[in-house]
């Protein structure tokens, strides 16, 4: 990926600098967050929800293989076939076994951010299997040969204009820099792709272990579509995603929508069993589940545990100080803002994360905003502490911490220190404030004043302020 | 008479250092109110920038530490909601072994931000504002969501004779200071600063009002460097004379 | 490749090593959905004009378009009317016995050319057929098998005679139902669920829960309708008994 050979630090500098970025990130994270406060507002019963949601992912985890051996036995028992995915690499395999032996040529795709995961298209174009993603945001995004920016809304860093130069270039079609009418186009495009693809791809918000239901939460139609015209459909899924039941399912359908756009309900709430029945007229004629390990079983005893409740809403997105000002891409991985990091330290390990880390301010404000209270911040926190006692962190920073961890642990040290500050700040104080620190402190003082150490310290007033 | 309530003042290194006028008025403040403060010495940080940077193993030396200097104090007081949040949620499962454990838990109980012990031990409310004019509040993230503290001063700060309140169009959002984070991304910190300061500045206030040592030093320094005429003051600084 | 013990023993090896987060239970399933259902259908029967104005309300909101009608003898003036006013003439519909009532010979009349969906089992040569004929169709009409009044949403199960593409592929999508379809809320539907999942059925592998015509905000937030699915929904409630 050529986002990898760039820093964070760099890509975050770029990302900052780039104007229709920081406007387009502005209005779609303050939409997205109106819109689920306003969903919430209107609906007292959603804190309640909200607690029994994440009481039924901690309760499912707790007898994940007696769920999932009843999600796997539904699925045969309708006539679909289960798959087991260790990797990335075995989950492709797995997928591109299937495209061969059904003798697809053309897949269609319903948005699915496991897929983005595994790295799917790239290995289904290079085995002569054509995939066509079919949401208008990931389809955007497909012919700008980019990655998501944004786990519900792939394409929001593109603005009108773009995409309309965008349709020009690739799909040679004139048209005006108009959302209907680009709409209307990609509406064409892809109409005829449903209804010629052998195989259609999607990923599983849910899938139900006592009935082998898989369910897709979408807005435009092409869940459907891909999972109702092709003779194949495949669904690759994060084995977290498993609930126990139907009733189960209705907990999360009741607060899913209204945390990712601020909708009761997304537009289409489809419920998959299995291949098309006898006497169907519509429907694949083979179905199969793909379960996805990549990282998630080796977090079940795990510090990124409670991370498996994620619901993949991207609410977290929204609030967060840090994705609002930078957006999806600088984070270089399949998964931005605060849940991304903590995946990507799941399915990347803990180097792939020893800068994403700190890329928080550990503000809280996801923590609030996620439907199922993932506490972000404390795994963000076991992230820091896992680099630091695997001392992955650069051994300046060890330094500077061991030695404040010395000064602030003795009063003797401490009291020391402050006159040497104070020393050491005389020629760096004007005006009773400090503008600029010399050599590599500049960070704070290049966009901030800083004041100085007091001429007498709070500790050093007490005495006489004892007395008073 | 029963005895008068005693507080000891955590004064917080931050504060300690840069902002002892903060420390003074509180003093002031709490003997006026006949609160008798105490201010154990010794004490030097809490340990948050280390807890927060994923040095545990010094940071629970360091809360051992303040436990300890801690122990026979009535009240604790604390002048930033993420020192007092410190104490009050993560020493406890710190500090280590269970005696520890006990010892910490008790001063959890014990330990408020200024702006909670004025208004839910002392029951105070009604103060006169040293600043006339429109103030505005910036609500600090582990007061707001660490210690779920929204209304305590705004209590304070509605009710001050001489000032008028509004609200802080996204009063909730961080200021972008997050310890470390300041120094470690600063183009990101500062960009989240400068929508604070859009905001502060738009709210037609004179005078923006924290209770955090942290969220001061990154909003003073941004608006002394852009400067602005909008004063950012500690609660401390801005409440008089009781009512 | 990974099998299925392999997988199996992993996630049992990792499991066996923490006892969990905090104490936690899953949902209750109803011990009898069925009976649970009839009980839910009969305290509804009462309390339908109330239910039918909300899902009004939930279903205009989303931007689907309600019409009343007292007689299900008006329904195919009704359809007409809505194609006429945009100017469509291709209905494709549900098999009569699908629909609980035979609106084709009607609605020919009405001047509109319709074709039912096939009842039985068809060939592979046909289903591309249907499948074009569907595709080309302006309007796709169907019943509903519930009208949930908290969402404004429309559930519809696939199965012989109401295939799933009456409802997705052609532009303009119109329901009709009575008052027996009428739920109140989620939990409901998923009493619903449950019980059409007990015992062996003779519907299909699809249930689509519709909420409102198809959209995307996807570009630059902007809101469109009919991205894939159908640009308009409508809703027909029959004040009487659909099928008496």
């Amino acid at each position: 990926m050529r986002e990898m050979a760039t820093s964070f630090r760099d890509r975050a500098g770029h990302a900052l600098r780039d104007g229709f970025l920081q406007e387009a990130l502005t209005i779609a994270t303050t939409k997205f967050k109106e819109l689920r406060r306003e969903a919430f507002e209107d609906f007292p019963e959603g804190e309640a929800l909200r607690d029994r949601a994440r009481e039924i992912k901690e309760a499912t985890l707790q007898r994940l293989d007696h769920h999932l051996e009843r999600l796997v036995e539904s699925v045969e028992r309708v006539g679909g076939h289960a798959h087991y995915a260790t990797t990335s690499e075995e989950a492709r395999r797995i997928i591109l076994d299937i495209a061969r032996r059904t003798g697809a040529r053309m897949a269609v795709k319903s948005k699915s951010m496991a897929t983005e995961e595994i790295h799917l298209n790239e290995a289904l174009a290079e085995a002569g299997v054509t995939p066509v993603e079919t949401d208008l945001g990931e389809y955007i995004i497909q012919l700008a040969h980019e990655r998501p920016s944004h786990i519900i809304a792939p394409a929001i860093h593109k603005t009108k204009g773009q995409v309309a130069e965008l349709f020009a270039r690739e799909l040679r079609r004139q048209v005006a820099a108009d959302p209907e009418a680009l709409t209307r186009i990609a509406r064409d495009e892809l109409r005829e792709k449903f209804l010629r693809a052998d195989l259609g791809i999607t990923g599983a918000n849910f899938a139900v272990a006592e009935t082998g239901t898989v369910v897709l939460v979408t807005n435009e139609g092409n869940g459907r579509m891909v999972t109702s015209l092709p003779r194949v459909h495949v669904a690759v899924m994060g084995l977290e995603k498993v609930v126990p039941s139907l009733t189960d399912l209705m907990v999360f359908l009741a607060i899913l929508a209204k945390s990712a756009t601020g909708q009761k309900l997304s537009v289409y709430t489809t419920l998959i069993q299995g291949p098309r029945r006898a006497g169907e007229l519509e429907g694949p004629e083979e179905f199969h589940l793909v379960l996805l390990d990549n990282g998630r079983i080796g977090q079940l005893a795990g510090p990124l545990r409670e991370s498996l409740y994620c619901l993949r809403c991207g609410a977290c997105l929204n609030v967060c100080p840090v994705y609002r000002q930078i957006g999806g891409h600088a984070y270089g991985h399949t998964y931005p803002g605060p849940i991304g990091i903590l995946l990507t330290a799941m399915q990347h390990g803990i180097g792939s994360v020893k800068d994403l880390a700190h890329a928080s301010s550990l503000c809280g404000a996801c923590a609030d905003a996620c439907p199922v209270r993932i506490d972000i911040p404390k795994m963000l926190i076991e992230l820091r502490r896992e680099i630091d006692e695997r001392r992955i962190a650069p051994w300046p920073e060890r330094l500077v911490f061991a030695l404040f961890a010395r000064v602030v642990g003795s009063h003797v040290l401490y009291r020391l220190a402050v006159p040497i500050a104070r020393l050491l700040q005389r020629p760096l104080v004007r005006r009773g404030t400090i503008r600029r620190l010399p050599l590599g402190f500049g960070a704070w003082t290049r966009t901030r004043d800083l004041p100085p150490v007091a001429s007498r310290t709070f500790r050093e007033r007490w005495r006489e302020l004892e007395r008073e | 008479m029963s005895p008068p309530l005693r507080a000891a003042l955590m004064v917080t290194c931050l504060g300690d250092m840069f902002y002892p006028e903060v420390g003074v008025k509180i003093v002031r403040l709490l003997r006026r109110l006949g609160v008798a403060v105490e201010f154990p010495s010794g004490q030097t940080c809490c340990g948050l920038p280390l807890f927060n940077s994923g040095y545990h193993r010094e940071a629970a030396a360091i809360a051992r530490r303040t436990v300890a200097l801690f122990r026979d104090s009535e009240h604790v007081v604390v002048p930033s909601g993420s020192c007092a949040w410190m104490v009050k949620h993560e020493y406890p499962g710190l500090v280590g072994e269970p005696g520890a454990r006990r010892e910490a838990e008790a001063l959890a109980r014990r330990t408020h931000e200024l702006s909670q012990f004025l208004v839910n031990v002392l029951g105070r409310t009604r103060f006169r504002s040293e600043t006339p004019g429109r103030i505005t509040y910036h609500d600090s993230c582990h007061l707001l969501r660490g210690l779920h503290e929204a209304s305590a001063p705004r209590t304070l700060l509605g009710h001050l004779e001489g000032a008028e309140f509004v609200e802080l169009p996204g009063s909730d959002e961080c200021c972008g200071f997050g310890g470390s984070f300041a120094v470690r991304l600063p183009e990101v910190s500062t960009a989240v600063l400068d929508k604070k300061l859009a905001n502060a500045e738009a709210s037609g206030a004179g005078c923006l009002v924290a209770c955090d040592a942290g969220c001061l030093m990154q909003i003073r320094g941004g608006l002394a460097r852009r400067g602005s005429r909008l004063r950012a003051l500690h609660l401390a600084e801005i409440l008089g004379g009781d009512v | 490749m990974t099998t299925r013990a392999e997988f199996f023993a992993r996630i049992r090896t990792e499991m066996r090593k923490t006892s969990g987060l905090f104490a936690a239970r899953a949902a209750e399933r109803p011990r009898d959905a069925s009976r649970l259902v009839e009980t839910v259908r009969r305290e509804l029967a009462e309390r339908w004009p109330q239910t039918i104005e909300r899902f009004r309300v939930e279903f205009e909101r989303v931007g689907g378009v309600f019409h009343r009608v007292t007689h299900v003898a008006a329904v195919p003036g009704l359809v007409a009317a809505i194609a006429r006013e945009r100017s469509l003439r291709t209905v494709v519909a549900w098999h009569p016995t699908a629909l609980g009532t035979d609106l084709g010979g009607p609605l020919a009349r009405e001047g509109l050319d319709v074709r039912a969906m096939p009842w039985g089992p068809v060939e592979d040569a046909e289903r591309q057929g249907f499948r074009t004929i569907v595709a080309n169709a302006d309007l796709g009409l169907t019943g509903a098998d519930l009208a949930v009044a908290e969402t404004g949403s429309i559930v519809l199960r696939s199965g012989p005679g109401r295939p799933r593409s009456t409802s997705l592929l052609p532009a303009c999508h119109v329901a009709v139902f009575d008052r027996t379809r009428l739920v109140e809320s989620l939990a409901q539907v998923g009493v619903f669920l449950e019980a059409w999942h007990e015992g062996p059925s003779a519907f299909g592998a699809n249930v689509s829960i519709i909420t409102g015509p198809s959209r995307t905000a996807d570009i630059e937030l902007t809101l469109t309708r009919g991205v894939h699915g159908p640009k308009e929904v409508h809703a027909v409630f029959v004040d009487e008994e659909i099928g008496g």
